[in-house]
């Protein structure tokens, strides 16, 4: 059923506002161009109103879900790749058309650490991707090979390193074609494709803090995680370019009062002066990178850390293990790393690396910093409220809501201390979907999982294999753990990751001139129908 | 003239939106012949639009051979600002009810010639055969549309510079910023609003009863229009 004059007007709705704000009104958008539209520009000058009216019975009409993370899901890893380009095209259509009915109209395939040889092929195909009636695929999610040993979650350690070239070590693992500028990059593709690119890496690696200036520059956007960054560091990261913390308290080191490191970011304070601390810090090496050592056409890793209590600062010990890791992709969550590697801070970690007489290319010596140095306003002010006259804006934060990667408490902390930064995420693997029944899985290599809700483990094992939660769930969840309104929720799925991503004039918002993407919602947050391009692609009763 | 009371806005509203309904559909207004309805903007009428809106989404009502003339416009303000009268009658009644578009007529207060956009207006009106109903609310001070105290009443659509109260009167609109509220409007005449088959004006409120009690219970003045109905 579509209307005689290409208009629609969704009737009776509450509309989640870029504010976090639920308001009754009506929302117009032009089914054939796929937008939004201002409708009193439409009614007073375009002379046109719709010829249809859609009443949603009092539901929430919210633009479409964005995930900024996503490794996988209904059984394709975006990791994966075994030389069938047909067959990872097909994987990419399968989870596009497929993740409609999560609420989802947008994400960005996420792989984690892969055989460097790997990824020039598997950026490449991933390009922004979408067919009529599914969600867009808008780029890649780099998160690795740049990522701190000690911190590494389920990535492979073998495949980590560190960047002592800056960008042209970037480009030599990624591919320069990949990490062109956006215009390049985006090259013939329909002017009106959005594109994406991301990358999440360490910023105390070598090479990585140069680095990251030069490609937010390019249009990629530069996230910090898997470090162990310290505050000093992690703020001269934003102040490159950083926009992004990659799974917020995962991977990264706790927050200690006395340097509170990458999660500290979230309170960066306007007292904070040029003049004050020297940046100086160290912390372990990694391996330097080796620009002429052959990809390996295998694509299983040779080496593991014999135990735990050899991982982190040890690299160089650990990487002479004979004892193979069976999967790649990780059959624990790539997140959620504090099982194996002990929490640390990065007080602990220098004073370690110094006890252990690590020092080499992973001394840091004060960094000089070109522009946006911090400011803070000279005098004590009168007025209510708190002023930061800073020239710092905070980085955007991902948060994996499953009650799992992050206790409700640390959700509700790092939400009131910065709202506008929230980003909710899934970081599921591929056993997302939400199909799956509870009980025991095949999983890979003769082993099985048990699946338990949310939760997934090893099977004989308290092991978490990692994330499988929905970003519908997500926003439920969060709007429980943090007391907010459905509104705020949906705003961190939604207007919060496209402002991150710097396409909140196409996604994530209602605006005139956006895409049609838009999910309803029941007022308990439950996915009633999904649209996209302003046509309905996905509905409640009609999927099953 | 008829001076109906009712208890509160919300039973003015309704029985002012029943007789408009009972009007229009009374007249049983076609293509070729359609209803011409005057419109006000202002809290009065409110109440009156939702009724309005409600009898639309019930059927009892359609707007679809209706034209309507609004009563006046800020100069210079956007079109789309939050303040102008083409958004306060977009979002408080057309955009909830079946009328066409091209139905729908309001002032230009950005046209090039402000003058000839007045003219036009009333041509149009003449053009359509006049208003058969014009609703209307007064000020404080008893004017109706932008026509303030002291205008002619052989006044037709023109330009006219707000006086001070109205200029405060409307800075709560505008953040409570005087500078930033527009000094002059196109405003439909006195004569305008007379030549209408019928008028209707909503008085609601303890502030509007002196200007009241002035028309009902006073001479003509011209200060305080409302009498000549």
């Amino acid at each position: 059923m579509s209307s005689p004059n290409g208009l629609v007007c969704f009737t009776n709705c509450l509309l989640p506002l870029e504010d976090g704000s639920l308001v009754q009104k009506d929302l117009w958008i032009d089914e054939r161009d796929g937008v939004i539209l201002d409708a009193q520009k439409t009614f007073f000058i375009r002379k046109e109103r719709p010829d249809r009216t859609i009443d949603l019975g009092g539901n929430i009409l919210s633009p479409g879900f964005l995930d900024i993370q996503l490794n996988g899901a209904y059984n394709f890893d975006f990791s994966v790749y075994d030389g069938d380009d047909e067959a990872y095209r097909a994987g990419m259509k399968l989870v596009a058309e497929k993740i409609i009915e999560t609420g989802v109209t947008s994400l960005v395939p996420t792989i984690i650490t892969q055989e460097r040889s790997l990824y020039p092929k598997l950026l490449d195909l991933l390009r922004p991707f979408s067919t009529p009636s599914s969600a867009s695929l808008l780029g890649w999610h780099a998160e690795g090979p740049f990522l701190e040993l000690a911190k590494r979650g389920a990535h492979v350690p073998s495949f980590l390193m560190s960047a002592p070239d800056g960008i042209k070590s970037f480009e030599a693992i990624y591919g320069a074609e990949n990490l062109a500028d956006v215009s390049e990059w985006l090259g013939s593709a329909d002017p009106r494709t959005v594109g994406v690119r991301m990358i999440t890496a360490a910023p105390e690696l070598d090479g990585v803090m140069p680095a990251i200036s030069e490609l937010s520059k390019r249009g990629v956007v530069m996230a910090i995680g898997h470090s162990i960054a310290t505050s000093n560091v992690a703020t001269a990261a934003v102040q490159q370019g950083a926009r992004l913390i990659t799974h917020l308290f995962n991977a990264m080191p706790q927050l200690h009062h006395r340097d509170p490191s990458i999660i500290g970011l979230l309170g960066a304070s306007p007292h904070l002066s040029n003049s004050f601390s020297p940046v100086t810090v160290s912390f372990p090496a990694l391996p330097p990178y080796n620009p002429i050592a052959p990809p390996s056409g295998n694509a299983s890793p040779t080496s593991a850390p014999t135990s735990p209590t050899h991982i982190g600062l040890m690299r160089t010990k650990s990487t002479n293990s004979t004892r193979s890791v069976k999967s790649i992709g990780g059959v624990k969550s790539e997140a959620f790393d504090d099982i194996e590697t002990p929490p640390q801070t990065p007080i602990l970690a220098a004073s370690r690396a110094a006890a252990q007489g690590v020092n080499g290319s992973g001394t840091m010596t004060p960094l000089s910093l070109g522009h946006a140095r911090k400011a803070s306003r000279p005098e004590l002010h009168l007025e209510k409220g708190m002023i930061a006259d800073m020239d710092f804006e905070r980085p955007f934060y991902g948060v994996i809501v499953d009650g799992i990667h992050s206790h409700p408490n640390s959700v509700r902390l790092a939400f009131s201390s910065y709202p506008d930064g929230c980003i909710l995420i899934t970081d599921a693997m591929k056993i997302l979907d939400p199909h799956l029944k509870d009980g025991v899985h095949e999983w890979r290599d003769g082993k099985r999982f048990v699946k338990e809700g949310d939760k997934l483990y090893l099977e004989g094992t308290n092991t978490l294999a990692g994330s499988v939660v929905t970003l519908d769930k997500c926003v439920r969840n969060f709007s429980r753990f943090t007391g907010c309104s459905l509104g705020e929720a949906i705003k961190c799925a939604t207007y919060n990751p496209a402002k991150c991503l710097g396409i909140e004039d196409r996604k994530g918002t209602l605006r005139p001139g956006a895409d049609a993407d838009l999910v309803v919602l029941d007022r308990q947050g439950n996915v009633v129908s999904t649209w996209v391009n302003g046509r309905e692609v996905w509905a409640k009763n009609t999927s099953l | 003239m008829r001076l109906i009371i009712r208890e509160d806005p919300a039973d003015v509203g309704e029985y002012i939106a029943t007789y408009i309904c009972k009007r229009i559909n009374d007249f049983e207004p076609t293509a070729s012949r359609p209803f011409v309805l005057g419109l006000p903007t202002g809290s009065s009428p409110i109440p009156t639009y939702k009724k309005l809106i409600e009898f639309v989404k019930a059927g009892n009502l359609s707007f679809k051979h209706v034209v309507t003339f609004n009563m006046d416009e800020y100069v210079g303000l956007p079109r789309d600002h939050p303040e102008s009268y083409h958004t306060f009658m977009f979002r408080e009644f057309f955009s909830q009810v079946d009328i066409p578009p091209s139905q729908v007529n309001i002032l230009d207060g950005n046209a090039e010639d402000l003058v000839a956009e007045c003219n036009a207006y009333e041509e149009r009106i003449k053009a359509h055969g006049g208003i058969e109903l014009f609703l209307g609310g007064i000020g404080e001070d008893g004017h109706i549309a932008f026509n303030e105290p002291g205008s002619s009443l052989a006044s037709r659509t023109r330009i006219k510079t707000l006086a001070y109260d109205t200029i405060l009167a409307n800075a709560r609109f505008f953040n409570n910023d005087i500078s930033a509220v527009p000094r002059m409007a196109l405003t439909v005449g006195v004569a305008t609003v007379l030549d209408a088959r019928e008028v209707v004006v909503v008085v609601t409120g303890l502030r509007k009863s002196l200007a009241l009690s002035k028309a009902i219970e006073e001479g003509v003045n011209h200060l305080v229009w409302s009498f000549v109905l």
